[in-house]
């Protein structure tokens, strides 16, 4: 069992939350997979909180295999902060995500590093024959994978898919938080990165039960919302709030014109109630302007700022190449 | 006695706010519980804001030796404040937050200290306790709007005897006057939290004055948990909720005022109800945008703060791992355990 004291160039991250059936049987899958690739490699297990046996069974194995960085969260944070925090803990090269439930295949690694080797820094997964309940988990995911596309502008397929692989030092650098799991690419894609989209496979659940109902709907669209202000419009927030305002300006107008000068108006004489709408329309218009400068304000301040995305894929496609 | 060379096991920690027990009572009483450990301890009183003569008795215990120190605030910052303020001083591995008056019996003290064997944090409970009608209805209700807002079930926030350990101070900031909420927020910060039945002290058993103040304040401290648990790395979740209604219930207004516009030819211009339907629009989106902007916030600084707390990061490195295995496979003595008890809120 030799082990490189260099940094790896793989790291697996396996988030899991209570599935103690599964942990044992990912890990034996994971090194089957990787070994016969002859590349140095670790896997860093999340313990999510895990109420069950978990947490016991992963220390068992970071006791077997110094090859397992086993990460343990005081209490369940979701499958984001899981994610992220393995992310964080990573030291690989190539970061390759998956499910702890055993859908994803541990054998497709192979496959997204040699779509990675092509110069792609991030892979996404696409499940093409997914194997779940037609209704209540396929037909959601269909569309909001679709609105996803059409916001965000990353034509991918498959958001919810956690087999993904990222260039180590792009994806570090890209703020993961609440819920934004299913969101990675479209946060990435303010770096401007090349993603590839492969088919991998997809299992029916083993052990344990699924942890995601159809609920989400709402908060989806809600982070979407962010999404699309953070992709597109965090550098100007004025700009953005300032055409926020303008319907609002434009239906104060409106209203001002009809209720102050009456050949304009319906009734034929001045309103008093139809130019007060406009004012109150207008003031709406001129806080949500102030609100652009604030927000102008809080971006200049920030520390973490899209424009500086810029220079980390451009530092990543010149390694790539090399 | 115990010798002043072994370190100090426990610190307590006594902010003195409006409400004291003289100082002579309250530290015979707390001597005795503390006594009865068998554990160096040190006692730190913060006084917030001047409390002069409460401050010269207690440092009239200073002069005599006794295991006090004595910090002074110079104006009030609230009880949580002082707590911190108090923290800073502590060098014992447990602490112990104890009132200024007389709330339990001293004795009390070791069972909670006891109880940090299986938990991080233990707080007292009074029990029995003596209050009327009124009070239990106030304290239940209080209680009752806590769980529904954090869905967390405690019994006795208003119980200041709690003991912790260090580690929790360390990582969950105080301000104000959040003292109550410690055992939420540590909660909410994975940490364990036990409650410990503790005998109301005779002195604690008189009718405490509430004014609607007061009241006031307990409902913005349980809104200002619900915002911070809840809500705090999501603001569009919170605002986006309460804009998108506001605005619907203005745009459906509206457009029942064009349909009478259109159908029953009832003026628009003569309609007061149309000066709320554009408030109510007007409204919404501005709640909306203020979600927006908290996003923005959370976006460009959360570079430093991290959504998990991590327990422990387990990883034992190869050649230790090589000599177990031919010497003694379970060992406890190889354990390598890395990087126990990390960080990850820096935030």
């Amino acid at each position: 069992m030799e082990v490189n004291r260099l940094l790896p160039k793989l790291s697996v991250i396996v988030p899991f939350y209570n599935e103690e059936d599964s942990i044992d049987p990912m890990h034996r899958a994971i090194i089957g997979a990787v070994e016969p690739l002859g590349i140095s490699f670790e896997m860093v297990f999340v313990d999510d909180g895990s109420r069950d046996s978990t947490a016991l069974r992963g220390e068992q194995i970071a006791r077997r295999d110094p090859r397992v960085r086993f990460v343990k969260f005081r209490r369940n944070y979701g499958q984001t902060a899981a994610m992220a925090a393995g992310i964080d803990y990573a030291s690989g090269e190539i970061l390759v995500t998956m499910d702890g439930d055993l859908q994803n295949d541990p054998a497709d690694i192979g496959l997204f590093l040699a779509k990675m080797a092509e110069g792609y820094d991030i892979v996404v997964g696409w499940r093409h024959r997914r194997q779940d309940k037609l209704l209540s988990r396929k037909v959601p995911s269909k569309v909001a994978n679709w609105l996803i596309g059409k916001v965000t502008g990353v034509p991918i397929r498959d958001n919810g898919c956690s087999l993904k692989a990222f260039r180590g030092s792009l994806i570090k650098n890209i703020p993961l938080y609440s819920e934004m799991h299913r969101f990675i690419p479209a946060m990435a894609w303010i770096a401007g990165p090349r993603i590839a989209e492969i088919k991998v496979r997809h299992h029916a659940r083993q052990f344990g039960k699924s942890k995601y109902g159809l609920s989400r709907i709402y908060k989806v669209l809600l982070d979407l919302m962010v999404i699309k202000t953070i992709t597109s419009f965090t550098s100007r927030p004025l700009v953005w709030f300032s055409l926020l305002s303008l319907p609002l300006t434009l239906v104060g107008i409106a209203a001002l014109i009809g209720g102050l000068l009456p050949p304009f108006s319906v009734s034929g004489r001045i309103s008093m109630t139809l130019a007060g709408s406009g004012i109150i329309f207008w003031m709406g218009a001129v806080t949500l302007v102030a609100s652009g400068t604030v927000g102008e304000l809080v971006y200049k301040l920030g520390d973490m700022r899209p424009e500086d995305f810029a220079r980390l894929t451009k530092r990543i496609s010149v390694a790539s190449h090399s | 006695m115990i010798l002043n060379s072994t370190p100090i096991l426990v610190s307590v920690i006594v902010p003195v706010g409006t409400r004291k027990t003289p100082v002579a009572e309250l530290y015979a009483e707390y001597k005795s519980g503390l006594e009865a450990l068998g554990a160096r301890y040190e006692l730190i009183f913060v006084l917030d804001g001047p409390h002069p003569q409460y401050e010269s008795a207690l440092l009239q215990l200073v002069a005599r030796g006794e295991p006090v120190s004595v910090v002074t605030l110079t104006r009030y910052f609230g009880e949580a404040t002082a707590l911190m303020v108090g923290f800073e001083h502590a060098t014992g591995s447990i602490i112990v937050t104890l009132p200024a008056y007389l709330q339990v019996e001293g004795r009390e003290i070791g069972k909670l200290i006891a109880a940090l064997q299986e938990a991080d944090i233990a707080i007292g409970y009074r029990e029995p306790r003596a209050s009327n009608w009124f009070q239990t209805v106030r304290r239940r209700s209080f209680h009752g709007l806590l769980r529904y807002v954090t869905r967390l079930r405690f019994r006795d926030l208003g119980c200041s005897a709690r003991a912790l350990k260090r580690r929790i101070l360390e990582e969950v900031r105080l301000y104000g006057n959040q003292e109550s909420f410690l055992p939420v927020l540590a909660e909410r910060q994975g940490f364990r939290v036990a409650e410990v039945a503790v005998r109301q002290s005779q002195q604690d058993r008189h009718h405490e004055i509430y004014r609607p103040r007061n009241y006031l304040r307990g409902f913005l401290d349980i809104f200002n948990v619900f915002f911070l648990v809840r809500f705090t790395k999501r603001p569009l979740r919170f605002f986006g909720m309460i804009g998108i209604a506001t605005l619907a219930v203005g745009m459906i207004e509206l457009l029942y005022l064009v349909f009478d516009r259109i159908v029953f030819h009832i003026a628009l211009g003569d309609r007061p109800a149309l000066i709320i339907a554009s408030l109510l629009i007007v409204l919404g989106v501005q709640i909306f945008a203020l979600g927006l902007l908290g996003e923005l916030v959370i976006f460009t600084h959360a570079g430093g703060s991290k959504d998990y707390q991590v327990d422990r990061v387990i990883q034992y490195p190869a050649d230790l791992l090589a000599h177990s295995a031919e010497e003694q496979p379970q060992s406890e003595r190889h354990r390598a355990v890395v990087g126990v008890d990390e960080q990850a809120d820096q935030s």
